[in-house]
């Protein structure tokens, strides 16, 4: 593919609101992980990557439609890294008409729904959410929605939603409308939100550690759930260190939630975003695994990694300091591979103490200082749908 | 841009079972009458064809019509789009009333099906279908926004794209309206224009317009039976295809948005 600029990049999670405070959080090795103590759902014994900020959000009355947890956090990043000037210089540049949006998210703003039928679950008449709260906020539209009003824009828009690789599908997506002329910038974000359904869902298939997540660690138990928010603005061109040089996308054709126990579609992924950077398997320094931390999901990237990659990539999972932002996830380790490449500066792997002696490919414990100037993020999600995106320093 | 020709089409809803009955209907050779639909193609083993549900056995209908009828040598290698403004409500449903219980046991097959790609997921268990695979929504400009992403797929790779989009209408307990009061999904097999025109002709200039110069198009299913449901918003290029007379077609999309397009036979 034709590369495209990454000309801007903010995030919140929960090791950090802004690229500065979470690249600290990388760096000092601090998990932004906590015993769950989100109040709707405190009787599952898990941790959880909650981001507090969202809650004292001065929320602007014009968007008071919009007011959830999922847009909120949304536009905590939004106010990051210098975001919102960004993307009135691309306005400026290129017009609100011709800036696209592309937002990936599971869930978007269910907690609202689920808080209200909770709530109304006695009335023997079942109560009625506004027309209104359910566009701005739940439906699977809302959070692309609130991004583009946020930011003034009127380009094209859609909400990306393929579970656990939503955004970083939405990075795929975005690239194509660039290509094929559908918009001149776009902006690609990821968001989602602590809700029920998530967090007593994976619950139900026994997938929550009851600690904080070690991913590739022998004693691995399940996922830590957390939440979060990116974003980034692609251009075909303009200043920017970093740039998204390769996509590969595939289905596994295998299970609704369970991964290929061979990895064979996140291979297929893997290879395809290879090919389309026109990069060979020794010129990726660094991979961001999704490496989510369930016995499963880490075996079968395992074999995939090292079907393309054998043994002699640095790859690590930074799923133990944000935990596992599911439809953010794709995003939030996307802007951790521009971050790694402008620092040149690579995340280990954090909580994982003994290596699985059964897996093969090379997984840092430990970050380090590292040359790096190509970086693969994976994302894999329920209905076995796989993307692998390559980013590269620009020369 | 790149035109995109259209190999194939499938339907399936109420009144309109299968795309040669529908496209009498939309030319005005027969009329309208709803009916239910009795039974819905489907492609999955026997356990998948129990848990799926209801919005990916409506999708897979569709596509099943549209690659079958196309004979296409390799549905398997089929990249594919799928679109629905408002997923499962059936699945949300029965997620709220047990998330609403004061012990909260959620169902894992309701968990997996919650996921918004589930009709992706069914669809590439049923086919064996392994290639790119993407699921999106846009409101009320779903069918044009999936429009718009298979365009930049077929694009990218000059490779066909099988689109599908499908929404439901919701059951009561849900606390919200969605869907319209029937259910509508349809599909097209897309490809890049080759030497030979493509069998259901081609569309070509997609571009996205005011809806001060232009509001979208009228007709009467889309306003009727199938009024509120965002998937059937497919109807207005369908039933240009169906009159086989070129046409500037003027599709619903965001906010103050239409997605203009100009279907050729």
């Amino acid at each position: 593919m034709t590369p495209v600029v990454v000309t801007a990049a903010a995030m919140a999670n929960a090791c950090g609101i802004g690229m500065r405070a979470i690249g600290a959080a990388l760096r000092e090795g601090r998990s932004g992980l906590r015993r769950n103590d989100f109040e709707p759902a405190t009787g599952l014994d898990t941790f959880i990557g909650r981001v507090d900020a969202v809650e004292s959000i001065d929320w602007p009355e014009r968007f008071a439609d919009y007011d959830c947890r999922n847009n909120r956090l949304a536009w905590l990043a939004l106010d990051q890294d210098g975001f919102r000037a960004k993307v009135a210089a691309a306005r400026a540049r290129h017009g609100a008409e011709r800036i696209g949006v592309f937002v990936g998210t599971s869930t978007s703003g269910i907690l609202t729904t689920e808080m209200y039928s909770r709530a109304t679950r006695d009335q023997p008449v079942p109560a009625r959410l506004s027309a209104s709260s359910y566009a701005a906020c739940h439906s699977m539209y809302a959070p692309a929605r609130f991004v583009q009003a946020a930011c003034d824009l009127h380009g094209i828009a859609a909400t990306l939603s393929t579970a656990c690789s939503s955004s970083a599908k939405a990075f795929g997506s975005a690239a194509r409308a660039l290509h094929a002329g559908q918009c001149d910038a776009a902006i690609v974000a990821g968001v989602d939100s602590l809700a029920l359904s998530t967090l007593h869902g994976f619950d139900s298939l026994e997938l929550l550690s009851r600690t904080p997540c070690r991913p590739f660690d022998s004693d691995r138990d399940g996922i830590s759930i957390g939440e979060g928010a990116g974003l980034a603005l692609l251009e075909r061109e303009g200043s920017g260190a970093v740039e998204l040089t390769g996509i590969g996308e595939s289905a596994d054709a295998w299970h609704m939630s369970s991964p290929h126990p061979q990895g064979a579609g996140a291979v297929r992924a893997m290879r395809g975003a290879l090919r389309s950077a026109g990069l060979r398997p020794e010129d990726i320094d660094y991979i961001n695994l999704h490496g989510t931390a369930t016995r499963a999901n880490d075996t079968a990237e395992d074999h995939a990694v090292h079907a393309v990659f054998g043994s002699t990539t640095s790859a690590g999972s930074t799923k133990g300091w944000t935990g596992h932002a599911l439809g953010a996830a794709g995003i939030t380790e996307a802007l951790v591979c521009v971050y790694a490449l402008r620092e040149q500066w690579r995340p280990g792997t954090l909580n994982c103490v003994t290596p699985d002696p059964a897996l093969r490919s090379r997984i840092d414990r430990e970050s380090q200082a590292a040359p790096l100037r190509n970086a693969l993020s994976n994302s894999f999600g329920f209905g076995g749908n796989n993307c692998s995106l390559v980013f590269g320093l620009r020369r | 841009m790149t035109a995109l020709g259209i190999r194939a089409v499938g339907v399936a809803a109420p009144g309109l079972p299968g795309w040669p009955a529908t496209a009498d209907v939309l030319a005005g050779r027969t009329p309208f009458v709803v009916q239910p639909v009795a039974s819905l193609d489907s492609n999955l083993p026997g356990t998948e064809r129990r848990r799926a549900n209801e919005v990916s056995r409506w999708s897979i209908a569709a596509a099943l019509e549209a690659t079958g009828d196309a004979r296409v040598e390799d549905v398997a290698a089929l990249a594919t789009v799928f679109g629905s403004a408002d997923g499962d409500g059936h699945v949300l449903d029965a997620m709220l009333a047990a998330l609403a219980q004061d012990k909260v046991a959620v169902s894992p097959t309701i968990f997996h099906n919650s996921v918004f790609n589930a009709p992706a997921g069914y669809w590439g268990i049923g086919a064996k279908a392994s290639g790119s695979s993407t699921t999106l929504c846009a409101g009320e400009g779903t069918f044009a926004a999936v429009l718009l992403e298979s365009h930049g797929l077929v694009a990218a790779t000059q490779e066909s794209v099988l689109l599908v989009v499908c929404d439901l209408p919701f059951p009561p307990r849900v606390p919200f309206t969605c869907g319209g009061r029937s259910p509508f999904a349809g599909a097209l097999l897309l490809e890049p224009l080759g030497v030979d025109a493509s069998r259901w002709g081609c569309i070509d200039g997609l571009r996205v317009t005011r809806r001060a110069a232009r509001r979208p198009d009228h007709d009467a299913l889309v306003d009727g039976e199938f009024a509120g449901n965002a998937s059937a918003a497919a109807l207005l290029l369908l039933g240009a295809i169906a009159r086989g007379h070129a046409a500037s077609i003027a599709l619903p999309y965001i906010d103050d948005a239409v997605v203009e397009l100009t279907w050729q036979p």
